[in-house]
């Protein structure tokens, strides 16, 4: 299984997309936390309260680690690779933990690079402009810790759908609009039909109050994480089993 | 070595693969001919695990391919040649499959210098040519140093020369005493190398010999030369011969060379020339799968 997860490791670092994702993160994070002490006035800067705000921007890392892990099941039926892949290691469903491992260390690495974004940017801007910092205090470490969790549960999701929806681009694509839109609508509709709270339930909601922000505030922080876990276990579960059945040709 | 039995697969309407049974016995390389689409991939990745049968199976030296222990150390394999990351150089592309299968790094080396791909390994595979991915492929399978080599079509793409290299390669693959099962829908390809042959046609089974008897059951024909050829065509023809006229004086009978000359003989008919017609393989090969075919 350490072969496994170490072959996945190298597929991941030996193709340019790699550089992209890193590039990615530092640019998105730098902006979005440049953007929040920009666009705030220098009294509140110096909060606990907004600093935490800053540590959270790190969660932008989620973002990349679903198309990691959504990228590196699918791209492998897209170019055929599959078959080297399955033919090293015949029982596929160590394959699909291999993978999910492998996108859960990348997702790790991804979070503290935010961090390290977050930590430069807005210890360097905030000391520029003598405020008081706080990222030495408990909470700020919490909240590190809860984005860390969050960001691995979305690429375990990732890889979840990409075991499952084996087309890239279809599960690219569907995932996204899915999170940016699929569930507004499903929420909008469970509030017509009077059910309101169903929609905490819904993945990504859930996701989004597991992050520690809790959301939309219609589950706590416990429930939160296990809705998500169970939302990763039972994608992983049937995407394992659809790879386990799929002929490859 | 390599065993299939019973072994069916539908691919929605498509039946391709219906009852087919084989053995492939250790130490020789065995061709598996058919044209093309009549079965002989989806039999592979069968044998290899990747495609599931309807009915029957396959085993590998005495298992399915599943439950080998340290697969690409027993069996190397040799698909399409597409199946390759692009974005990927040639050498990361071994040791993403050298790592998951716990081989080390130096063998990357020596199997790329083996299909002479040293040079453009640190080259992304995007640029390689049809011949170099077979090439690639090729590395790959032999990554374990395995005693069985499953290769699919690997001539395809290759020039007169490549396919020369691979055949040689092949051989002494071969004289260490590996079990080669490859298939080609191309008899001349791979008719030189092979000892013995399981030829497929629509998902059955059509021959499984060595090359030798294939040709042994083969239907001569003697070709002759006549200036009375037209009094020997009707004499050849009352016995029931198959006569053909190839050209002005000169016929082709499905009888051996003796009798058509006692024949010739006893009614003093002058003959110019009387030899046998040994029929290729080739010919061999499409006789076989000939009327067959609907498409």
């Amino acid at each position: 299984m350490r072969a496994l997860i170490g072959s996945e490791l190298l597929k991941i670092r030996t193709t340019r997309g790699w550089w992209g994702y890193l590039i990615v993160i530092v640019l998105l994070t730098g902006i979005a936390v440049a953007g929040d002490i920009g666009s705030t006035k220098n009294a509140a800067r110096g909060t606990l309260e907004f600093q935490l705000g800053l540590v959270e921007t790190a969660g932008i890392a989620a973002l990349l680690a679903i198309i990691l892990g959504i990228t590196i099941t699918a791209t492998e039926f897209r170019h055929g690779t599959i078959t080297p892949t399955f033919l090293a290691a015949p029982h596929r469903e160590r394959v699909i933990g291999a993978k999910a491992t492998a996108s859960a260390i990348v997702a790790l690495l991804f979070t503290v690079i935010a961090f390290a974004v977050v930590a430069a940017v807005a210890l360097t801007w905030l000391s520029l402009v003598d405020a008081e910092i706080h990222f030495g205090d408990g909470a700020v470490a919490t909240k590190a810790a809860q984005a860390l969790l969050v960001v691995v549960l979305w690429a375990l999701l990732g890889v979840a759908v990409g075991s499952l929806v084996h087309n890239q681009v279809v599960a690219l694509v569907g995932t996204l609009v899915w999170v940016f839109l699929g569930e507004a609508l499903l929420s909008g509709f469970f509030g017509l039909i009077g059910i309101d709270g169903a929609a905490g339930y819904l993945p990504f909601q859930a996701l989004d109050a597991a992050d520690g922000t809790g959301g939309n505030q219609l589950l706590s922080y416990g429930p939160a994480v296990a809705v998500s876990l169970g939302w990763v276990a039972l994608l992983s579960a049937a995407g394992t089993e659809r790879t386990r059945r799929r002929d490859i040709t | 070595m390599i065993e299939v039995a019973g072994l069916s697969k539908r691919f929605g309407k498509t039946q391709a693969v219906a009852g087919l049974s084989f053995r492939v016995e250790p130490g020789t390389i065995t061709g598996f001919l058919g044209p093309n689409g009549a079965g002989k991939s989806t039999t592979l990745r069968a044998v290899l695990g990747l495609v599931h049968p309807d009915a029957g199976g396959a085993t590998v030296l005495g298992v399915p391919y599943r439950e080998l222990d340290r697969p690409l150390h027993r069996v190397g394999a040799v698909l399409e040649a597409s199946e390759v990351h692009p974005g990927r150089s040639g050498r990361n592309h071994l040791r993403v499959l050298a790592a998951a299968a716990g081989i080390p790094r130096s063998r990357v080396e020596e199997v790329l210098a083996l299909v002479e791909l040293s040079a453009p390994a640190k080259r992304r595979v995007k640029g390689y040519s049809l011949g170099m991915r077979q090439r690639l492929g090729l590395a790959a399978a032999l990554l374990g140093d395995p005693e069985v080599l499953v290769l699919d079509e690997p001539a395809n793409g290759l020039d007169p020369a490549g396919i020369r290299w691979l055949r040689d390669l092949l051989r002494s693959l071969a004289a260490e005493g590996r079990t080669i099962l490859v298939s080609s829908h191309v008899l001349s390809e791979v008719a030189q190398t092979v000892d013995r042959v399981v030829i497929i046609h629509r998902g059955t089974l059509i021959q499984q010999a060595s090359i030798a008897e294939v040709l042994a059951g083969a239907q001569g024909a003697t070709r002759v030369r006549s200036p009375e050829a037209h009094r020997l065509h009707d004499l050849l023809a009352a016995q029931g011969a198959k006569v053909t006229e190839v050209d002005e004086g000169t016929l082709v009978a499905d009888l051996p060379p003796a009798r058509i000359g006692e024949l010739a003989a006893a009614n003093a008919i002058v003959l110019h020339e009387l030899t046998v017609e040994r029929a290729t393989l080739e010919e061999v090969f499409l006789e076989l799968t000939a009327g067959k075919t609907t498409e």
